[in-house]
């Protein structure tokens, strides 16, 4: 007898109490197999790379253990003044400061935007202006602006993730089927009722994922700054490492800084299961 | 008649405040800001330039190649090229790739965590890199747009052949279809909405990802024309640059959603 359990959105079969026969094509078609098959490969295929020198010269790449004792060496050394602990602060304390603020006016100001007519006649065009420059094109006049401080780099964060918190609050309020309303009003709910039954509850999703675009946006924001004028933070120490032509700080670097922003995502969605838990999406990856 | 056409119109309030908010931004723009060479309470031109000179600068950078090196138009069409040359390579990459990833299951086991450990790293960490193995010519600048643009691709592929509604690929079984069969008639089809969701997206990172590689790696192009205008202190160029780029960046949005219409005219989403 077997029994299975089918996927509801494809084909994939996601329990099965059949006991397979070990086979070669099976084992081919494992997947922790084809995992691991793939991991050796790319290690190896990066070893390989650093050893025999496929970009020309030495300081181009750094085998992985290279790069492993160097993130060790950065952990207990300092660079201009701050161990890797410091760096890894000074970048994600700019990234939540510049976070708060953007949501903190972003959101409430996307949904007064879509419940206020007249609110949206106003920002709306100064809204669309800013939305299609890069928020890295404001790297230059930010630092014009505030010098090569703390605060040029919040502002490039600020701006890099209000426009998605905004325009997602503002989208997710629009985007509501208007039959809740409806219902609101034949049980003779107020206008605060449709507020704060309907809108508040039903942008949620979207504003969450609005959230979690402006979280990676402000990442890669911080680290762009900082590879342009910074003293301190992870973009500094690729950039540094860059200047010294030293490969295995900059790969350390970007190791640190993709292992930051997974967490950011982890973390991003569990806040977004605990805020709407109801919310059915295909998360594919 | 079966139905009427009702013309809702919009309070004259309601059609005047976004013409009133953007007229009364620039005129504050324009008046808060000193004309060059004046220093009095408004903000010195140090800061900030006014429209206006921003504008006669754009039209005088046409056929001036001073202070940068290039017009404003080698320096657009450098950054277009760079831009173009990476998008398509993205697509033309990442697209049959994810598409793939999203059907066989030997294809997924094997790219899956590769593609998993290079997704979290922001394409801009990649510039230190890149500069060691290409250095700052245009190879550089495609290799950083090309990975910005690549991760949106292989993911929205991914997930269309993922949502693909599994009654039909059942009734294909059915029938007797074979396993590539399904994947070109009935999978790719069906996920094409969210692969043109990708090319969207990645047209985006690619252009954002772009002025931040050329503000870092660059002799020619938008981004590199910000970055001379802060070096040489003419905030008039930054300011130019930065119009320019968010121009550009528009103009490519809407001629994407012009060909996204037309080629999803039969697809209701």
């Amino acid at each position: 007898m077997s029994e299975t359990v089918q996927s509801v959105a494809n084909e994939v079969i996601l329990s099965s109490g059949e006991r397979r026969r070990i086979t070669i094509s099976a084992i081919l078609h494992n997947e922790y197999f084809l995992n691991s098959v793939s991991l050796i490969l790319f290690f190896g295929l990066w070893q390989w790379a650093a050893t025999s020198m496929v970009f020309g010269h030495s300081s181009s790449l750094a085998s992985p253990y290279q790069v492993l004792l160097r993130l060790q060496e950065l952990f207990t050394t300092t660079l201009a003044g701050l161990s890797l602990w410091g760096h890894m602060w000074a970048s994600l304390r700019r990234v939540i400061i510049g976070f708060t603020i953007a949501v903190a006016v972003g959101v409430p100001l996307g949904l007064i935007m879509a419940l206020n007519p007249y609110v949206n006649a106003v920002v709306k065009p100064l809204v669309d202006l800013i939305k299609p420059m890069p928020p890295l094109a404001w790297i230059s006049v930010a630092i014009l602006w505030f010098g090569i401080q703390e605060t040029p780099k919040i502002f490039i964060i600020i701006i890099g993730s209000i426009i998605p918190a905004l325009l997602n609050a503002y989208n997710g309020v629009r985007l509501i089927e208007p039959e809740y309303y409806d219902v609101v009003r034949i049980m003779g709910g107020k206008p605060w009722d449709e507020i704060r039954l309907v809108c508040l509850p039903a942008s949620l999703p979207a504003i969450s994922a609005g959230l979690q675009i402006a979280m990676s946006s402000a990442w890669s924001g911080v680290i762009a700054a900082e590879l342009v004028s910074s003293r301190s933070g992870l973009g500094y120490l690729i950039i540094q490492g860059m200047k010294v032509s030293d490969p295995a700080m900059v790969i350390g670097g970007m190791v640190i800084i993709a292992v930051i922003a997974w967490c950011m995502t982890q973390f991003m969605d569990w806040l977004d299961r605990k805020l709407c838990p109801w919310r059915r999406d295909i998360k594919g990856m | 008649m079966a139905f009427e056409t009702v013309n809702v119109r919009k309070p004259l309030l309601l059609r005047l405040l976004p013409v009133l908010s953007l007229g009364i931004f620039f005129l504050a723009w324009q008046f808060c800001v000193a004309p060059p060479g004046v220093s009095d309470w408004r903000i010195p031109p140090t800061l900030l330039t006014r429209p206006t000179d921003a504008l006669i600068l754009g039209i005088n950078k046409l056929t001036n190649v001073n202070p940068d090196g290039a017009t404003l138009l080698t320096h657009a069409g450098v950054s277009m090229e760079e831009a173009f040359i990476g998008y398509v390579l993205a697509l033309a990459i990442g697209l049959p790739f994810g598409l793939l990833m999203g059907w066989f299951s030997v294809v997924r086991g094997v790219a899956r965590p590769i593609f998993e450990l290079i997704r979290p790293i922001p394409p801009i960490a990649w510039i230190p890199l890149t500069i060691f193995w290409f250095g700052i010519g245009l190879g550089g600048k495609v290799f950083i747009i090309w990975i910005s643009g690549i991760v949106p691709c292989v993911i929205n592929s991914y997930i269309g052949v993922r949502m693909t509604n599994p009654v039909h690929i059942q009734m294909a079984r059915t029938f007797g279809a074979s396993d590539w069969k399904i994947f070109t008639s009935i999978c790719v089809p069906s996920s094409l909405p969210m692969v043109f969701g990708a090319l969207q997206i990645a047209l985006a990172y690619c252009w954002t990802t772009l002025v931040a590689a050329e503000l870092l790696a660059s002799d020619q192009g938008l981004g590199f024309l910000i970055t001379m205008g802060r070096n040489l202190g003419r905030t008039d160029i930054v300011i130019l640059g930065m119009v320019s780029v968010g121009l550009a960046g528009a103009v490519i949005g809407v001629i994407i959603d012009r060909i996204e219409a037309k080629l999803l005219a039969g697809i209701r989403r």
